[in-house]
């Protein structure tokens, strides 16, 4: 489904990326684990074409989107949901929801009406404020509204960049079902995660990443089996 | 009575102050950077007006859109050669670039237009209606229905359709709205053409009620929409407005304690004021 060849990201005059490549199947939950600065985050954003690539090729179901522009890469039916949750603040939530429809402009409202409603049936938290403002929400409510963003677009590929960052473990636990339920329901997702033994766990397959390098595949368990892995991302 | 009628002539121009402001936060909110062309496209406006109704006679209303066309044409040249070409370089090089191209537009407006002031012509014939013994110019109340009117299009633009929902967006994180699926580069340019065609109107509106127009009226006028939308707290619309009326009133109740040769000094006196007890503006929030 996504092909990603020899890809290098420069910042300046440090690389972030040396030559990656890595390929997504439909219907698989792919995870990318690594420290601090391995290229995780830059990986997503070189997908969605937010940096510059200095080398590498970007395919997407036979499509080149290498130099594509971010909006009709979104368009295409890649949703990013990027870390830190860029949320719109001052928009309420259920126009956070609308807006994540922008692409699509013959969509009827009635349809639209039903894909929050939908997202609702899933955060229900995020149903009782909806006419509350982005920027009201606490930080767990307004990650489970960048994911439903997200979704709203009904993405073939859904890019999530540290869903788990900064949320109490209730919450995670909460996001990572969602995403074995919204596999099932057909789509294919990347996930970026720190927390390296609940991405795995929950993976089909995983690459490991260190210093803009992959330097480990495999499938979940196997990785997660890994001497290596366990030692640098499992603290075991 | 001199003091109501002063009242009213600052709310009058007050309200063409607060459609200034309205536009540049308009700018400043997609474009995210200040601008030191838009007292230039002002003039532009106000110079649109002073030729069409020289070419096709004086109809006020038709003017205002030709204003507003022209303006917002200016404003596209301004994208093009400020902004987009500037899009990876460092933020203050399109800042930068707009006082060049404030200074290009002033002196080409010189060369074109002459140096000398015009005279506008005169609408509604001064007809007043008379409260009492206050009097209250019919072009007065011309100009506050048209900005009352042009405020709530734009708020129900911005907040009813999903043109105006891009807008928003943008104004509020362009890489969030990049990720949803925005075109950004195309959403500032509209967001930009907007914003100076609410200048341009704003300075024919300024034009008709002086009765006059220069090349070099953009510099006061500029800085005035800047003031506005800076004490109504930087890209609010709603604070801008009503910021906009204050300055007016302020101006014009002080003039009418003083000399009308200390009327700028009023304006900015309140300015400096406000953000000295209030630095987020009258309606920011602290820390945005």
């Amino acid at each position: 489904m996504l092909k990603i060849e020899n890809l290098v990201v420069n910042y300046g005059y440090i690389s972030a990326l040396r030559g990656i490549s890595l390929e997504i199947e439909e219907n698989e939950i792919i995870t990318l684990i690594g420290g601090n600065g391995a290229g995780k985050t830059t990986t997503l954003m070189s997908i969605s074409n937010l940096v510059k690539k200095t080398a590498g090729e970007i395919v997407f179901n036979g499509t080149d989107i290498s130099k594509m522009d971010p909006d009709k890469i979104v368009r295409l039916g890649i949703a990013h949901v990027p870390e830190g949750r860029n949320i719109f603040k001052k928009l309420t939530v259920e126009e956070n929801l609308i807006i994540g429809t922008i692409t699509e402009k013959n969509l009827p409202r009635k349809e639209i009406h039903s894909r929050c409603e939908e997202m609702f049936t899933l955060f229900p938290r995020l149903k009782e404020r909806r006419k509350k403002s982005g920027g009201s929400l606490s930080g767990g409510e307004q990650q489970m509204l960048a994911i439903a963003r997200g979704m709203m677009l009904r993405p073939k590929l859904l890019m999530l960049d540290e869903p788990s960052l900064g949320l109490a473990p209730i919450i995670v636990e909460e996001i990572f079902e969602l995403m074995n339920r919204v596999k099932q329901g057909g789509m294919t997702i990347l996930l970026i995660e720190q927390n390296a033994m609940l991405a795995l766990e929950v993976a089909d397959r995983g690459y490991v990443l260190q210093n803009g390098e992959i330097v480990l595949s495999g499938t979940g368990r196997e990785l997660l089996n890994n001497p290596e892995v366990k030692k640098a991302y499992l603290g075991i | 009575m001199y003091f109501l009628e002063q009242l009213i002539n600052g709310i009058c121009q007050g309200s063409i102050y607060a459609l200034m402001a309205i536009g540049y936060a308009v700018i400043y909110g997609v474009v995210g950077l200040v601008t030191f062309t838009y007292g230039e496209i002002i003039m532009m406006g106000s110079f649109s007006a002073f030729y069409y109704f020289i070419a096709f006679g004086n109809n006020l209303w038709m003017a205002l859109i030709a204003g507003f066309i022209t303006a917002a044409l200016v404003g596209v040249v301004v994208h093009k050669v400020c902004y987009q070409r500037f899009l990876d370089a460092p933020r203050y090089i399109s800042l930068i670039c707009t006082i060049g191209m404030s200074m290009f537009l002033k002196n080409l407006a010189t060369i074109l237009f002459g140096s000398e002031m015009k005279g506008m012509p005169t609408f509604f014939g001064g007809k007043f209606i008379s409260i009492g013994t206050i009097r209250v110019g019919y072009l007065q109340l011309i100009i506050i229905a048209v900005v009352i009117i042009l405020t709530v299009l734009l708020t129900i633009y911005l907040k009813k359709t999903r043109m105006g929902m891009r807008l928003r967006a943008v104004s509020q994180d362009k890489k969030a709205a990049a990720l949803v699926g925005i075109n950004v580069k195309t959403t500032t340019l509209i967001g930009n053409c907007i914003g100076c065609g609410l200048g341009g109107v704003a300075g024919i509106l300024l034009g008709v009620y002086y009765n006059s127009v220069l090349p070099t009226m953009g510099g006061m006028a500029g800085l005035k929409a800047f003031s506005a939308m800076v004490l109504g707290g930087l890209g609010s619309i709603v604070g801008s407005a009503i910021s906009g009326v204050i300055i007016g009133v302020v101006e014009n109740l002080g003039i009418a304690l003083t000399s009308s040769g200390l009327r700028d000094v009023f304006a900015f006196v309140l300015l400096v004021l406000i953000l000295f007890i209030r630095p987020q503006g009258l309606f920011g929030k602290k820390g945005n």
